[in-house]
């Protein structure tokens, strides 16, 4: 029996650490691509470690990429993902509140709508997005990323969950009877306790936003409008060694360790976000809200 | 502090059969504390939401005053509910719950704090102001829901089963500092139980309610001794009173062959036929042999003070009613008491029988 369950809790283990190896082995070589130069990164054992210096020298590279592009670029995405977080919980938390808590006219056919949009993939929506934003010359401009970023039907669904399913009725009940009117309760009772689900929606439209690549691909146009994702790409089509058409300006080539460093530095905001708001988003807020 | 009064107000849930609260007519006086009692479901908490505006008014009226309440929302009604589980802003400590209601009527800041100390110190919450629901007691966390009703200083207090979720002790000794509260702030106030006993202990009158309709409302001491039905007879008083079949005839009610005599003017109201008999446990008593209903006793209940024998009457000693029927409770002297499994005679005192009609439980009265 003992060796039994010996040998159960080995294959268990065995299968684990196949996926560990998977998933994590890409990931690990991420890290130590740009450690190498491109020739080392070619010829050496794919996981060999470069040197620190050259780390640094390929920060320093990326960094300084036609004077300071892919700052511009990362300044680019916090505008759009930040501002389109920002509207996007301020649309997505209200309405699940309204769809949870509330009773009106058309509340279950909006539920439904939130549903069906919600499965709809987002790429598809880009190109009549565009016209529509063409329509009104915003093409060129931050709002013809970050409108389309509001619009978070998951987030509103998120939020409607959370709010049909931890927050007692009787607790707006007695804010209104205290005198509160329906937004009262909403500001001082229903958002309070709202908030590991403001941080769970903001943390997904975030990232959502952040690596979001062709609607601000197919809404910006020039080098300093673009986002992160898109500035990626244009590394990409400026290494000669993928795009041999590429006009080498002297000193601005880009090499394969470049594109792994731009890479990681384009994925670090999301990797700090996430910490933080891991923190709030396991903060049990309802305990002793009514007997328990 | 004011009057409530409903006039046939009805509340319909969508796609329900019969109504919640069909045409409940009610004046409650002011400064009066009145309670609506029944068993679950018989339509006390939704006419208590409706009073508080949470529940709409399907049909007819209600008035606090002299005013129509049922098109104004919540905020404007100027009451405080206590909630069965509290609802406390998890949220907020103590001093924060208690001076909500006040926070958001803009009252002055230092005002806010002298009364949310003067509720404190009512209810001896001084030392938890500053402690989220979450840290308190069961009843610590009751005293915070009647004190963020109390800070309000409302026209009327509605109170929803406060005492379900505290336990038994607790909630004896709670009772009646509610009452007593009550009485010294003298606001108007309407209280929900299930609990007939709370009902009866604590309000000045007793509603008492079945399946959506106001059968009877009194001081208790009228409920007990004249219900006006065989549902608010059986449904007052702890013991539970004898409800029996029995059947009219020249020389007075038979309760299996035993026939027991009744007034005379009684009997003629009845008329013959089949009734329902009611009997308190105390309008029993023993008797020597021959000389009332034969019985055998299942159980004896020693409460000191008091002793009660749930006695099988011998005509339902039978298979076929055994079931169906339940035992008859006695009161009797705990010094005297009859051993289980002995076979007794039961007397009814004079003028203690209470008859009902056999189908529609009504009160049968002397003309």
């Amino acid at each position: 029996m003992l060796a039994r369950r010996y040998i159960y809790r080995v294959i268990g283990l065995l299968v684990l650490l196949l996926f560990v190896a998977f998933f994590g082995v890409p990931l690990l070589w991420l890290l130590l691509a740009p450690t190498k130069t491109d020739y080392q990164l070619a010829h050496q054992a794919p996981l060999a470690f470069g040197s620190l210096g050259t780390f640094i020298h390929t920060f320093n590279r990326v960094i300084n990429y036609q004077g300071g592009l892919m700052l511009t670029w990362l300044k680019n995405s916090a505008i759009y993902s930040g501002g389109g977080t920002a509207l996007a919980l301020l649309a997505a938390i209200p309405a699940g509140y309204g769809l949870a808590l509330t009773q009106f006219i058309g509340r279950r056919t909006l539920l439904a709508v939130t549903l069906v949009v919600m499965i709809m993939p987002a790429t598809a929506l880009v190109m009549p997005l565009f016209l529509e934003a063409s329509a009104v010359n915003l093409v060129g401009t931050a709002w013809a990323v970050i409108l389309p970023f509001a619009f978070f039907p998951f987030g509103v669904y998120l939020a409607y969950i959370y709010f049909s399913s931890t927050i007692p009725k009787d607790l707006l009940a007695a804010a209104r009877i205290d005198g509160a009117g329906e937004w009262g309760v909403f500001l001082h009772v229903a958002l309070p306790l709202a908030r590991p689900i403001v941080a769970l929606v903001a943390f997904f439209a975030f990232v959502g936003d952040w690596t979001n690549y062709y609607l601000p691909f197919v809404m910006t146009y020039t080098n300093s409008e673009y986002p992160v994702t898109v500035g990626l790409q244009i590394l990409i089509g400026s290494a000669p060694i993928f795009s041999p058409t590429a006009s080498g300006y002297a000193g601005s080539e880009i090499y394969r360790p470049d594109l792994a460093m731009a890479t990681l530095i384009g994925a670090l905001p999301i990797l700090i976000i996430f910490l933080f708001a891991q923190r709030t988003l396991v903060k049990g807020m309802l305990a002793g809200a009514t007997k328990g | 502090m004011a009057t409530v009064t409903f006039k046939g107000a009805s509340r319909i849930y969508p796609r329900a059969k019969n109504p919640a609260v069909n045409e409940l007519n009610l004046e409650i006086r002011d400064g009066e504390f009145i309670v609506l009692v029944g068993p679950s479901g018989c339509g006390k908490t939704t006419s208590l939401r409706m009073l508080a505006g949470l529940e709409p008014v399907d049909a007819g009226d209600i008035f606090i005053d002299e005013r129509s309440v049922v098109r104004l929302p919540p905020r404007e009604r100027d009451i405080a509910m206590v909630f069965q589980n509290y609802a406390l802003y998890p949220h907020m400590d103590v001093a924060g719950n208690l001076g909500f209601a006040l926070k958001i009527a803009k009252v002055k800041k230092s005002e806010i704090k002298t009364r949310v100390a003067e509720a404190a110190k009512i209810l001896d919450l001084e030392d938890y102001l500053d402690r989220k629901p979450g840290q308190l007691s069961g009843g610590q966390r009751q005293r915070v829901a009647m004190g963020r009703a109390i800070v309000r200083q409302p026209r009327v207090f509605l109170m929803d089963e406060p005492l379900s979720n505290l336990d038994a002790k607790l909630r004896v000794a709670t009772r009646s500092e509610i009452a007593a509260l009550q009485r010294r702030l003298g606001v108007t106030t309407v209280y929900v139980t299930h609990d007939q006993v709370e009902a009866m202990t604590m309000g000045d009158r007793v509603a008492v309610m079945k399946d959506g309709v106001l059968q009877q409302v009194d001081v208790p001491s009228v409920l007990y001794d004249s219900p006006v039905n065989a549902f608010v007879a059986g449904f007052i008083g702890s013991p539970a009173m004898n409800l029996v079949e029995g059947t009219v005839g020249s020389e007075g009610v038979a309760i299996g062959s035993t026939v027991v005599a009744v007034p005379r003017a009684l009997k003629d109201t009845a008329g013959t036929g089949k009734v329902t008999v009611g009997l308190r446990p105390e309008s029993l008593e023993l008797a020597g042999e021959g000389a009332g209903i034969p019985a055998v006793v299942n159980l004896v209940e020693e409460l000191g003070a008091e002793a009660y024998i749930y006695a099988r009457l011998a005509h339902h000693v039978d298979q076929a009613t055994f079931a169906a029927t339940p035992d008859f409770i006695v009161r009797v002297n705990p010094k005297s008491a009859p051993k289980s499994g002995s076979a007794v005679e039961l007397h009814v005192k004079p003028d203690s029988m209470l008859l009902f009609d056999a189908d529609s439980g009504a009160r049968i009265t002397a003309a």
